[in-house]
């Protein structure tokens, strides 16, 4: 784990350095509610909540594993898989889905290979839908990462796709 | 405070401050609908069942009745026509939801979901119906959860929490998705009290030891007291047709609200076990054959008197029963002492722990040991010294974590192991001192209190007697808190903020465990406790309760009986001629006061010796549960004539001439004494399984043989002669023992109460704690949350949750020795050897390795010698 931290994919398997998390959790030290702060911060450093580090938090706050990963699961903010480089979310609010936000998932779900919410085996993509994302006058409406692509028919899927991959090859 | 007067459905009902409506109306027998609420658990209102209508200062608003406390003059409708399709509504949801699985589901005809929608009179619902179809989880021998017929209230996810401090589940994902579930999915791995099939109000959790063998309209409910641990819960036996298909428990009933642990709640498969014995067993050309009683008891007689004729009553040793009921044990006793002519006779918790009722005497006689069991839930400081609560008595954990969750008592750990105790806070104190210096812990934690002046010291002076030297004792430097840190290697800090708690005024429950009482320091450190306790006591404000543990259900009672060599019932000394006179002259027979016991030796010493001939053993498995486990078998090998009472063939039945089938619990009345000297009265459940007999009339019979017919006909006759002649049961012939039970303690303690307490002064230093170098490890033992006995071992459900016996041992310690967990290793002593699996941890401090002594399978007592046990480990090829 010596390498630069850029937006880098962990990897399974690596034995996991929690210093970083152990950190974290020493600046909350005898604070009451401090349990998202803390898994908030943990999934900016590490990018999704693993194992050990839910272990590490329940330990340290005495609070339940069981009991963290119910927060974890409740809020869409949390990630217990790993996330790709690239997060697709696509709106599914009233608006798209009037305009057909359902041949937009399924679209890009076949292209990418991969089912919502879940990240491809390449970890370049996580594909996820989102109540509205407040634009609905470009519906059907995706974005990827800060990009946004409006007035959406499956035909563009594909470009859309590629055009990331390649802007991911770049970065 | 006076209450609260309100009016619910036009009764005037009048309840404490504080009282929720929901409450106020079921206590007055006014039914309002609800399935999240439970008078235990924190209130949650999520079922959205319990709508009432409010009229409070001139305004009617709808209120849900668990969440909205009552005030004065408040009028309250529960049955109003919105009120009425509101809550309709609500179930026809849940109902949409619900599978309406019933005739498949074990719950039916108990279940909550039913009675209200039965209630409500819903039949058709108007929305479409969305259900899930997941799995039945079955990831455990004991509990099962169905995902489907959850509707979510939660009571499970708060009994899980906040009643046994484990929280293994809760509420997973969101929405539609919601399910409880534990981390991850992973199979439960929890204390299996079986608290969420208690209060589940539907089918999804359930108890697979019942699992289709039973509806419960079917099923007779009788209450009676457990078998397992000293605490006294009350279980409530569900029968059909004489077989035991499961225990319940009733929050009204008895002293623990309904809570359980996994050995009362689903270790009751070993009444109907076919491995039961149930006909007598004779040794013939050295097999054991089923006999008659008759047979068998005529034998029994007559070998008996051969022997007390050849060698003297002194000849044969007793041995009673920490199982069996107080009338059982006090038959036994005076049959041994009048029949037999023996005092010879012990128990084995009276081995293990030889001062103990000494020093229990001595602290009831001063006031400190007079609390029950119950008691914990009121205090504001707790103290657990070597005292491993949520193992051995983990009902008594519960009522702890009530006590931290409403009263915010503070919590206080000491003990050699870093042993487990959640609770919904973590603001406890742990002591984790070096093992043998328990102590000086104890001696420094009085001191620290002396010297800070927490206490009034002028009262301590003139209420005890020798105030003073124990003050200047203390102050040699001995007892500093420098030097003590050092020793135990407990943080000076966490040594001051413990005895500034202890000083504290309010309610103090002192626990003293197991640890304390079975070490070879035993009597100085429990001395020391008690020293501590009176100190506080006589300087405070408050009452100090010190609770000394017990390990099984008559632990208490079976010295109380006297079934131990130097103390008659109600432990009048055997020697003191006055109190031997009572007893005499109610039995009308001269009692011998020759104890042979005097080098120290104990029934089973004197057996290897060759001194005493013949064995009589009731209920006790000494074999497994002696400390010394080679020792036993020595002494039953070397007696001529072994005679065994039990329930099962156990390892100590097996090598007798003569096995007797007992009753169990359920098949017999009697009485029980907790370790809150609680006695409590046992319900006859079934009838005795195949031919066994409950113990005390085994023991009538085999007298009627001998040549002294008993007129006792019933346990309530013994009763009825325990509270003439027993001083500290007077008065238990006259209470029916129906609601609280009895409790000795108090028309005791008031006689001796103007004698004052002395401290003890003598410098004298415990036990070192010696090392070995071939043998580098201490092996500590202790109690196992899952397994107890003879029972737990013949409760098939018990013993596939836990199978293995495991030797913890310190991370460090095993990283040198290359042992990993899940490894088996070999451990070794000079006694003896034996291979278990490794479990890793930080709980065991460096050089000490724990074994549970409750796994009569792994006998770790075959290991074991008198004090410490030096040990080696090895990884196992």
């Amino acid at each position: 784990m010596s390498k630069s931290k850029k937006k880098s994919v962990p990897k399974q398997n690596e034995t996991l350095d929690l210093s970083m998390a152990e950190k974290i959790l020493d600046s909350y030290e005898g604070m009451d509610g401090s349990l998202i702060p803390v898994l908030q911060k943990i999934q900016y450093e590490y990018g999704y909540l693993q194992e050990p580090l839910i272990n590490l938090v329940a330990e340290r706050l005495n609070i339940s594993a069981s009991e963290i990963i119910g927060v974890a699961t409740f809020y869409a903010q949390f990630h217990l898989q790993p996330r790709g480089v690239h997060i697709v979310k696509i709106c599914c609010g009233t608006a798209c889905h009037v305009k057909g936000a359902t041949k937009i998932v399924d679209e890009f779900s076949k292209k990418l290979d991969v089912k919502v919410g879940s990240t491809t085996e390449d970890k370049l993509f996580t594909l996820e839908e989102v109540a509205c994302l407040g634009a609905c006058s470009l519906a059907p409406i995706v974005t990827i990462d800060e990009d946004v692509h409006g007035n959406l028919v499956p035909d563009n899927v594909d470009n859309i796709i590629q055009g990331t991959r390649q802007q991911g090859r770049a970065k | 405070m006076s209450d609260i007067k309100l009016k619910i459905d036009g009764k005037n009902v009048a309840v404490p401050k504080g009282t929720n409506i929901f409450m106020a109306a079921k206590n007055n027998g006014i039914y309002i609908p609800g399935l999240c609420y439970h008078p235990k658990l924190s209130q949650y209102g999520g079922c959205r069942l319990c709508m009432v209508e409010v009229t409070e200062r001139g305004r009617t608003r709808h209120r849900f009745s668990c969440a909205q406390p009552v005030s004065e003059g408040m009028v309250v409708k529960t049955k109003t026509s919105e009120v009425d399709k509101y809550t309709k509504s609500v179930m026809e949801y849940l109902l949409a939801h619900h599978p309406l699985d019933c005739p498949t589901c074990d719950k039916s005809g108990e279940c909550g979901l039913q009675d209200v929608t039965h209630d409500l009179k819903l039949s058709a619902g108007r929305f479409k119906t969305a259900r899930l179809d997941e799995p039945m989880k079955r990831d455990n021998p004991l509990l099962e959860y169905n995902t489907n017929r959850c509707i979510l209230c939660g009571r499970c996810v708060k009994v899980c929490k906040e009643i046994e401090g484990v929280g293994a589940i809760d509420y997973q994902n969101r929405g539609f998705g919601t399910v409880i579930g534990t981390a991850f999915d992973k199979p439960l791995d929890c204390t299996f009290c079986g608290g969420c099939v208690s209060v589940c109000p539907t089918g999804s959790w359930q108890d697979r030891t019942l699992k289709f063998r039973a509806r419960p309209w079917e099923l007779k409910k009788t209450s009676t007291i457990c078998t397992y641990c000293a605490v006294g819960c009350t279980v409530v036996v569900n029968t059909k047709k004489n077989e035991v298909m499961r225990i319940t428990s009733d929050d009204d009933l008895g002293i623990n609200e309904g809570n359980l642990c996994v050995k009362g709640k689903f270790g009751h498969e070993f009444i109907n076990s076919s491995r039961r014995v149930k006909t007598p067993l004779m040794r013939k050309i050295g097999i054991l054959c089923p006999v008659t009683w008759e047979e068998a008891l005529d034998y029994v007689a007559k070998k008996l008197a051969e022997i007390k004729n050849e060698h003297g009553g002194k000849a044969i040793g007793g041995i009673g029963s920490e199982k069996c009921t107080n009338e059982d044990n006090y038959l036994f006793q005076k049959f041994c002492r009048t029949v037999l002519e023996t005092n010879n006779i012990d128990n084995i918790s009276n081995i293990k722990s030889p001062s103990l009722n000494r020093m229990i005497k001595e602290s009831v006689k001063h006031g400190i040991a007079a609390s029950s069991v119950e008691e914990i839930e009121t205090a504001d400081t707790l103290f657990f010294v070597g005292a491993d609560v949520s193992e051995a008595h983990p009902v008594i954990g519960s009522m702890a974590r009530k006590a931290i969750r409403v009263n915010k008592a503070k919590l206080i750990v000491a003990n050699a192991r870093n042993i487990e105790f959640n609770s919904v806070v973590r603001n406890d104190i742990r002591l984790q001192y070096k093992i043998g210096t328990q102590s000086l812990l104890i001696k420094t934690l009085t001191r620290l209190i002396v010297d800070s002046k927490l206490l009034d010291l002028k009262k301590v002076e003139d209420t005890t007697e020798n105030f003073k030297e124990l003050r200047s004792l203390l102050k040699s430097s001995d007892f500093g808190i420098k030097k003590t840190s050092q020793l135990t290697s407990i943080p000076e800090e966490a040594l001051k903020s413990a005895s500034g708690l202890l000083a504290k005024p309010g309610k103090c429950y002192i626990i003293c465990g197991k640890d304390i009482e079975e070490d070879p320091s035993a009597e100085n450190t429990i001395k020391a406790l008690m020293d501590l306790c009176v100190l506080i006591n006589a300087g405070g404000s408050d009452k100090v309760s010190l609770v000394f543990s017990r390990a099984n259900n008559n632990s208490q009672g079976v010295n109380d009986m006297g079934v131990v060599p130097d103390f008659l019932p109600g432990y009048l000394g055997v020697n003191d001629h006055t109190s031997r006179k009572k007893i005499e002259d109610s039995w009308r027979v001269t009692l011998s006061d020759d104890v042979s016991m005097e080098d120290s030796d104990n029934v089973f010493d004197l057996a290897s010796k060759g001194k005493i001939k013949a064995l009589y053993v009731m209920g006790e498995n000494p074999i497994v549960s002696y400390p010394n486990g080679k020792k036993a078998k020595e002494a039953f090998k070397k007696a001529d004539f072994v005679v065994v009472q039990d329930n099962f063939l156990t390892e100590t039945a097996q090598l007798a001439d003569v096995v007797f089938p007992a009753s169990t619990y359920v098949e017999k009345e009697g009485t029980f004494t907790n370790m809150g000297m609680t006695v409590q009265r046992l319900n006859k459940v079934i009838e005795p399984v195949g031919e066994s007999r409950p113990d005390w009339q085994i023991v009538c019979e085999l007298a009627k043989k001998m040549g002294h017919p008993y007129y006792y006909i019933s346990p309530k006759l013994i009763r009825d002669e325990i509270g003439k002649c027993v001083p500290i049961y007077e008065g238990i012939e006259n209470n029916n023992l129906e609601k609280d039970g009895f409790r000795w303690v108090s028309s005791v303690y008031d006689k001796f109460e103007s004698l004052k307490y002395s401290f003890a002064i003598s410098g004298r230093k415990s036990p070192a704690l010696k090392r070995n170098k071939d043998y580098p490890f201490i092996l500590l033992t202790g109690s196992s949350l899952r397994h107890q006995g003879t029972y737990s071992r013949n409760s098939s459900s018990l013993v596939s949750l836990a199978s293995e016996c495991l030797i913890e041992i310190n991370k460090n310690n095993a990283q040198k020795a290359k042992i990993a967990d899940g490894d088996m290793v070999k451990i070794e002593s000079a006694q003896g050897k034996m291979k278990l699996k490794a479990k890793i941890t930080t709980r065991i401090p460096e050089g000490a390795v724990f074994v549970s002594e409750d796994y009569e399978w792994a006998p770790i007592n075959n290991l074991r010698v008198n004090g410490y046990t030096n040990v080696k480990i090895s990884k196992a090829r």
